[in-house]
């Protein structure tokens, strides 16, 4: 009697341990999983950031190098300005030219 | 230890029925929350922990032809503030001064007596990530258009209003296309308030709008929008506009517009249609040539230029007895025109300006793109038929004309003209590619090769001298039209100056179509639209990329001539100034128009001092400035000039710009 009580009183220790380690493993497992979520949102944030920086420079870039911009910068500064017809040397590709590219 | 009897036992007895009546009352509590109400406490959880958050997908974005960027989106954040959740209020002031937040709108942000408060404007994330990462500061996304600076391009893309929808341009008429999908995701509060996405719910990503691959090459936009805006403030113009097509394929490759006023944003070049003048008379040409009614060497009389028809004075600015249809054509003789033009019946008149495109829209993808007027025979008057021989009674937008010469560019097909190349899918898989499309053939090719031939004499030796170039052939057209004002009828010294060329004559890769409205001093098509078209030409010529195939050039390349760069190169164009003008402005009213001055100076530049009556005086000087001259300030009548505008003087000549006493 008394062996078979000890023996259920240990199945139901048994049985809590593993309650606590199962709920302890899920609670760890969410933690992770929201500690796991916040850091990819923060590395989205800093992809979009860096992505919409990249699409200013980008665009400054552009519009400095643009004709708008630098034709005149070109004409005033450097007394250049666009040659006439005249001045432009098209050069035809030969045939063993085209057939080398 | 003895074993509880008598009361002490029903006692326990009782004890254990109590504990075990209040276990069972929380088994079915729990089971009547957990399964009958289960559903609905699920619900309110929800409610409170999780929200629903909507992702505003990117626009497609809008690139040239070359794949060089024109319009994209780029995310922005909005801030806002709880200044009592603040911690570091100075921080907070620091990183928004930094991030060119004004001083009294930092004050507001960081008044701990505020609950919330939004700031104004939309900032990049970088210039803000310090705010962001702060307690107290809430950040929104704010997506952003950004479209490149060229205004022509701004006026063919169009506008996104501040809550993303599209407003006007190839934004609204392609919105479908652009806009994209939404977003949604589901994000999770904890205890503190602070949101995360969820783990247990991922949400659905937001996907960006198809990218749109248009036929504008954005290296010869630049060149025809710089070459508009030099043109219109050296000219006094009001406006103008330039097409320009590849003949072969119907596509636009470069469209500038330019309008007075900040309220103009549309591609006026698709919107606003013009009576074309002798540009129109090509047309009649080749409608003559095609049902045999005429030769090109066929002579008709031009009285010295001037005749009397239907009660009408007629006359020419080139004047001569008599001329051939092909010198009808070069020196845009409106005697000609009208005397050849009776050979067809107003049917078959009607029909040749219908076929080759005028009355009906284009169908590039536009919204509000004009028809242009063309009217049938039974409403036309008894001079109707000798006003539309000279391109006057009828309206036609920039972009149809420059159709209309494509058809005579490519042999005698009338193409759909086209601004969308393609449209590609987030993936870079092909939605839609456009395909050279012809509407109809509205001449044979020999007659298009014949009329061709007629338009490279205009440029050799007729009205557009201005647009030759020395080593290509171009053949081309110029019209100078009366203009119109509401409940006005055509107005005195208004006119619209136009030129239609085609480059090279041999093979055309572009017809390039300059139109002004309105230029101050010499308004002759010839001498103020063909002179662009050239600068346009070679500026193209000269580029590393303007959608020329310089193989096909290289071939029709005329011998070089003599090196022109020993001269001044202005001294080079002014060679040309003899040509004598175009003579369409003179119909079809009883007025003689005077020709442009021949004896121009010797040294350039010469321009018309701008006309800036009814400006406010600093618009005024602004302008007076643009166009070159040095500005003092005098009394008198206010926004008259000395010199007078449209005057001809030099390049820093002192204007006095006259004011209230």
């Amino acid at each position: 009697m008394k062996r078979r009580k000890a023996r259920g009183r240990s199945q139901v220790a048994l049985v809590l341990v593993a309650f606590v380690l199962v709920a302890a493993g899920v609670i760890w497992r969410r933690s992770y999983g929201i500690a796991q979520s916040r850091e990819i949102r923060l590395l989205d944030r800093d992809r979009a950031q860096l992505v919409a920086l990249r699409a200013k420079l980008e665009g400054d870039i552009r519009t400095l190098a643009a004709r708008g911009t630098l034709a005149p910068v070109a004409e005033q500064r450097l007394r250049m300005h666009v040659p006439h017809d005249s001045q432009v040397v098209i050069i035809q590709r030969t045939a063993r030219g085209s057939a080398r590219r | 230890m003895a074993a509880p009897v008598g009361n002490d036992s029903s006692r326990i007895r009782l004890f254990h029925l109590a504990l075990a009546l209040f276990a069972l009352a929380l088994v079915g509590r729990a089971g009547q929350v957990q399964l009958w109400q289960g559903a609905e406490w699920a619900r309110r959880a929800a409610r409170q922990h999780v929200k629903a958050a909507e992702i505003p997908p990117l626009r497609g974005d809008i690139l040239d032809a070359t794949g060089f960027p024109l319009v994209e989106s780029r995310e922005l954040v909005q801030l806002r503030v709880a200044p009592r959740e603040l911690r570091d209020r100075r921080a907070l002031a620091r990183v928004l001064a930094r991030a060119g937040v004004p001083a009294a709108t930092v004050k507001r942000a960081t008044d701990p007596k505020r609950a919330w408060v939004t700031i104004p404007g939309r900032f990049l994330p970088t210039d803000v990530a310090a705010a962001t990462a702060m307690r107290g500061v809430y950040t929104e996304p704010a997506p952003e258009r950004v479209v490149t600076r060229s205004p022509g391009m701004q006026r063919i893309v169009g506008r996104v209003g501040g809550d993303g929808a599209p407003v006007d341009g190839l934004e609204l008429a392609l919105d479908s296309v652009l806009r994209g999908v939404k977003g949604a995701a589901s994000v999770v509060r904890d205890a503190r308030g602070r949101s995360f996405e969820s783990p247990t719910a991922p949400g659905v990503a937001a996907l960006q709008g198809h990218t749109v691959v248009l036929t504008i090459n954005y290296a010869l936009q630049e060149i025809a929008d710089r070459a508009l805006a030099e043109a219109a403030t050296r000219m006094g113009a009001e406006g103008g506009d330039i097409v320009v097509l590849d003949p072969r394929d119907g596509a636009v490759l470069a469209m500038a517009s330019r309008r007075p006023g900040a309220d103009a944003v549309s591609a006026t070049a698709l919107t606003e249609p013009f009576e074309p003048g002798s540009t129109l008379k090509p047309f009649i040409a080749a409608a003559l040539l095609e049902r045999g009614r005429a030769r090109p060497d066929e002579v008709v009389e031009t009285h010295d230029g001037r005749w009397e028809y239907n009660g009408r004075v007629i006359t020419d600015s080139h004047k001569a007895e008599r001329m051939t249809l092909a010198e009808v054509i070069q020196q845009s003789s409106n005697i000609g025109i009208v005397q050849f033009a009776e050979r067809l019946s107003p049917q078959e008149e009607f029909e040749t300006l219908r076929d080759i495109g005028v009355g009906t829209p284009t169908g590039v993808p536009y919204p509000s793109e004009a028809a242009g007027i063309l009217k049938a025979p039974e409403r036309w008057s008894r001079p109707t038929a000798a006003s539309m021989a000279m391109g006057y009674e009828v309206t036609v937008t920039p972009l149809q004309l420059a159709a209309a010469y494509a058809a005579i560019a490519n042999g005698g097909e009338l193409l759909e003209p086209a601004l969308v190349k393609e449209v590609r899918s987030r993936d870079g898989e092909v939605l839609f590619r456009h395909e050279r499309r012809a509407v109809r053939r509205v001449m044979r090719p020999e007659t298009a090769r014949a009329v061709r031939d007629m338009l490279v004499g205009t440029v050799a030796n007729g009205t557009a001298v201005d647009a030759d170039l020395a080593t290509f052939d171009v053949a081309g057209k110029t019209g100078t039209a009366r203009r119109t004002a509401p409940g006005r009828g055509y107005v005195a010294r208004h006119y619209t100056a136009s030129f239609v060329g085609l480059f090279p004559a041999q093979d055309p890769q572009y017809v390039v179509l300059v139109k002004l409205d309105n230029p101050v001093g010499a308004y002759y098509g010839g001498k103020t639209a063909a002179p662009i078209s050239k600068v346009v030409l070679e500026a193209a010529i000269a580029a590393r990329d303007a959608a020329l195939d310089r193989g096909a050039l290289a071939r029709v390349g005329r011998p070089r001539p003599a090196p022109a760069d020993t001269l001044p190169p202005d001294t080079v164009r002014l060679a040309a100034d003899v040509a004598p003008p175009d003579s369409a402005a003179s119909v079809p009213f009883v007025v003689n128009l005077a020709e442009p001055a021949k004896a121009r100076p010797v040294v350039l530049p010469m321009r018309p001092v701008p006309d800036v009556r009814g400006q406010p005086v600093r618009a005024a000087a602004r302008a007076l400035h643009q166009a070159g001259f040095r500005v003092v300030l005098g009394t008198g009548t206010p926004g008259a000039t000395v010199p007078a505008a449209g005057t001809l003087a030099r390049a820093g000549t002192v204007v006095r710009l006259l004011r209230h006493p």
